[in-house]
């Protein structure tokens, strides 16, 4: 039996209306969604479709307008709660630069831990051991601010994962990297799912992200609209673009080729291709 | 450049100076800096030069260094030079015309005032040459921490501080973004009265504004994330503890004032 | 001849005269012709921001020279001035130029620095955000209420609305879903078709270039690498991944089949003509 770790019961989320009369806008509906310890799901949508929101409600950001949230067994309906929460599942936003708060890469680090009031040599060797696997330990005492984009999220991964937190939620990581700074963060993402067991919720709209995951949920106009694993999400090539979004190329390929199975990586479609094609002798 | 202020002019090093505790770092410069007034003639001055010197020395930043940050006050040293020489009066006259007179007294307050500030300078300085911004606000932080007791909130203004110091850099670079997409419209900065020009800044002004406050919501956001609640509770990765070093270099600082105390004393005044 | 942007000899450095000075430009010798769509991808660092920089006189080459539609930027302040917008510079989220009260206002900022009358200004805001499609209704609203993506058009807006002989768009999809980012690219290539202008599109991903533009320039460590046809670029693909850039999946298939030992063509860049390709292989594998 798999164990939950974030469990969202008919959750419905609705921003306040504005001073000025404008109506609350609710951008997550009546979601329910399990993520199991030890998954990696990929969450996909447009810009706009809610998956945002609804990645805030899953640390207890945001507190739900209707239903309710539960991480690993808590509740989350109050402030001492969310903090509980917190501690069990750590969230990486959008833009590099809004959530690094200290002026030397190892003291941001560390800024987690010393929240939960570790002790101070076992922050030291948390951060050591964090910056170590996100492949930035050499760079520990450089100022935040001149580092690549992909470093600077590599920076924050380490941050969650000095917190020693069970899951993370990552929304967007890479919508404002370049292609070098994608592939950093993506590759350190699939490490800590597969490596060190971390349970990942990736909030991503580029396709080639989501194939890595176990799981993948499509989500359109706050609701969720479509759940399976790669392969059987990304069978459906009409569906996906009739809301914005799209299928890799190498399985745009294979579909093409008239090819039975779902074929996602472009490693995966050459091997079919070369025992298709027998040898490279011809 | 402005951009580099997280670390100020901080040199990056491993001496003595910058292993030093920036506590004590801190309370030791303004302990000398308040020596150098109390010297009075050129015989405690010149101790205190000679301990300067040392300092530098011992702080393993390059004289070069040391000049430049001495070259943006040299502006106040030659008026300050200039006023004593021409408007103190006393002692002996070495050279008088028409109504200027150069007196003994003026040249030796003088060249006095001038040493005194070049001795401020070159401390100070070497406090910003060995310690990064960030550890000067950890220790502010430290060192007021008492004043909880009087309900100031140490912990938030320190955080602040840290805040602003990791912001400015990408504030700045903001500025310089917003700055060029809006010359490429056609904004006219450089030229115009003052009004025109103050009106100019409004485009550039209010999507400054309106990023840095998206910044902020989204850093109270990502702060939350991490369990941030305040300085209760909260622990520090790096602690500050007092070595034999900090001790000698206290032990060093407090003989160099009793000597100043003495020459003060043997010796007649100048100032 | 004289061509909407020529570049000769540009050298550009950071901190010059430092030690710290570091050349973002090394003698750059580029023109680009009328009405050509060209694409400029590099990987972060490899000068093409800087680059377009001088399109428009942003940034001044330290050595060489810059010819914007025959004049050269360096003659008089009004030549330099003209060439701000004679080159629409449109930099990577847009969104984050928006200031005015209201879009449309917003739009006019361009065309009003250009002192152009009322009644020109309002015909090129409302011609202008007909072209990035946004709805009449929203051009009385404040841009910050606008949605991500309307920002994002409202902003390319107000650089088409100065009527530039050349737009240079530096990014226009980042960040935006697969739907949003094929909507900017074919609104780029509309705009082309329609006004004819030059257009110059900087990306450092293969991929949207290869979908609209017909010609490459490819930027490396401040020089020009490669400049050519969209299929005389990929050619070169595997050096292009080198290089640090992202080409699309399919590209990437081909060029391990190549390393494989297949004869397969290296320059394959879309779905349809890789799996023509295949299919003709797998065929006459059959037979």
């Amino acid at each position: 039996m798999r164990e939950k770790l974030i469990e969202l019961k008919n959750v419905t989320y609705t921003y306040e209306a504005d001073e000025e009369g404008a109506p609350g806008y609710t951008a997550v509906r009546d979601v329910s969604l399990d993520i199991y310890k030890g998954e990696f799901v990929a969450v996909l949508g447009h810009n706009g479709s809610g998956k945002s929101t609804m990645a805030k409600t899953m640390n207890a950001i945001f507190e739900p307008t209707q239903g309710t949230v539960t991480v690993n067994g808590i509740v989350a309906d109050s402030e001492e709660k969310g903090n509980e929460i917190r501690r069990i599942v750590g969230m990486v936003f959008q833009n590099p630069d809004n959530q690094i708060v200290a002026t030397v890469v190892e003291d941001d680090v560390a800024f987690g831990p010393e929240n939960l009031g570790v002790e101070p040599s076992e922050i030291r060797r948390r951060v050591d051991d964090a910056l170590k696997t996100v492949g930035m330990y050499e760079l520990r005492e450089r100022e935040p601010h001149k580092l690549s984009g992909g470093q600077k999220q590599r920076v924050a991964i380490a941050g969650v994962l000095a917190m020693q937190t069970q899951g993370i939620i990552l929304d967007e990581p890479t919508a404002m990297l370049d292609p070098t700074g994608r592939e950093e963060v993506l590759k350190t993402i699939i490490r800590l799912n597969k490596e060190m067991g971390i349970t990942v919720v990736l909030i991503t709209h580029f396709m080639d992200e989501a194939v890595h995951a176990d799981r993948v949920v499509v989500m359109d106009g706050g609701t969720v609209i479509a759940e399976g694993t790669p392969q059987e999400i990304f069978s459906q090539e009409e569906f996906l673009k009739a809301h914005s979004l799209d299928i890799p190329q190498t399985a745009q390929l294979c579909r093409r080729l008239g090819f039975e199975e779902c074929i996602l990586t472009p490693d995966e479609c050459v091997e079919k291709l070369t025992s298709v094609l027998g040898g490279a002798a011809q | 450049m402005v951009r580099d202020i997280t670390f100020g002019q901080y040199y990056a090093g491993k001496s003595l100076l910058h292993r030093m505790d920036p506590r004590m770092k801190l309370i030791l410069t303004f302990g000398m800096i308040v020596a150098i007034f109390i010297c009075h003639n050129f015989y405690s001055l010149a101790l205190m030069a000679l301990f300067a010197a040392a300092a530098v020395v011992f702080s393993g930043v390059p004289a070069k260094m040391i000049l430049k940050s001495i070259k943006p006050v040299m502006v106040i040293l030659a008026f300050t030079a200039i006023l004593n020489i021409f408007y103190t009066k006393g002692g002996e006259t070495y050279f008088e015309w028409w109504k200027i007179s150069v007196t003994e007294k003026g040249v030796n307050t003088a060249l006095f005032t001038v040493i005194r500030i070049i001795v401020l300078v070159v401390i100070s300085s070497l406090l910003t040459y060995t310690t990064t911004p960030t550890m000067l606000t950890d220790a502010i932080e430290r060192l007021l921490s008492p004043l909880k007791i009087f309900h100031v909130k140490v912990h938030t203004l320190a955080m602040m501080m840290t805040l602003a110091l990791r912001f400015i850099p990408t504030l700045i670079e903001e500025i310089e973004r917003i700055m060029n997409a809006q010359k490429a419209r056609g904004a006219d900065l450089e030229s115009g009265g003052l009004i025109h020009r103050a009106k100019a800044l409004v485009p550039i002004f209010i999507p400054l504004m309106v990023s840095s406050f998206r910044r902020a919501y989204e850093l109270a956001f990502a702060m939350t994330c991490r369990c941030y609640t305040g300085g209760n509770g909260r622990t520090r990765m790096k602690q500050m503890k007092l070595h034999a070093r900090d001790f000698i270099t206290l032990f060093v600082c407090l003989a160099v004032v009793a000597g100043i105390i003495v020459l003060n004393h043997f010796f007649t005044r100048i100032i | 001849m004289t061509y909407p942007i020529e570049l000769r000899n540009v050298s550009y450095y950071y901190s010059p005269g430092t030690p710290l000075q570091v050349a973002a430009l090394k003698n750059i010798n580029l023109k680009i012709g009328e009405g050509e769509l060209a694409g400029i991808i590099g990987h972060t660092g490899s000068g093409k921001s800087t680059l377009i920089s001088h399109f428009n006189g942003l940034l001044r080459p330290v050595e060489g020279s810059v010819i914007i539609d025959g004049e050269d930027l360096a003659k008089d302040k009004e030549t330099l001035r003209a060439a701000r917008f004679k080159v629409g510079l449109c930099f990577q989220y847009p969104e984050a130029q928006l200031f005015e009260e209201t879009v449309a206002r917003d739009i006019a900022f361009g065309p009003k620095n250009m002192k152009l009358s009322d009644e020109e200004i309002n015909e090129r805001v409302k011609k202008a955000a007909e072209f990035v499609g946004l709805k009449p209704e929203l051009l009385e609203k404040s841009p910050f209420d606008l949605s991500g993506g309307e920002k994002r058009r409202a902003a390319i807006a107000g650089v088409m609305a100065m009527e530039p002989k050349v737009l240079v768009l530096d990014e226009p999809a980042a960040g935006l879903d697969p739907g949003g980012k094929n909507e900017i690219l074919s609104m780029i290539s509309e705009y082309k078709k329609r006004t004819g202008c030059t257009v110059v599109l900087v990306s450092h991903s293969m991929e949207d270039i290869a979908s609209v533009a017909d010609r490459v320039i490819v930027m490396n460590a401040g020089t020009i690498a490669m400049d050519g046809t969209v299929d005389e670029v990929f050619s070169h693909s595997a050096e292009l991944r080198s290089m640090g850039l992202n080409v699309p999946e399919i590209t990437r298939i081909f060029i391990r089949l190549r390393e494989l030992g297949y004869d397969v063509p290296a320059d394959v860049y879309s779905v349809e003509k890789g799996a023509q390709i295949l299919r003709e292989m797998i065929r006459r594998r059959s037979v």
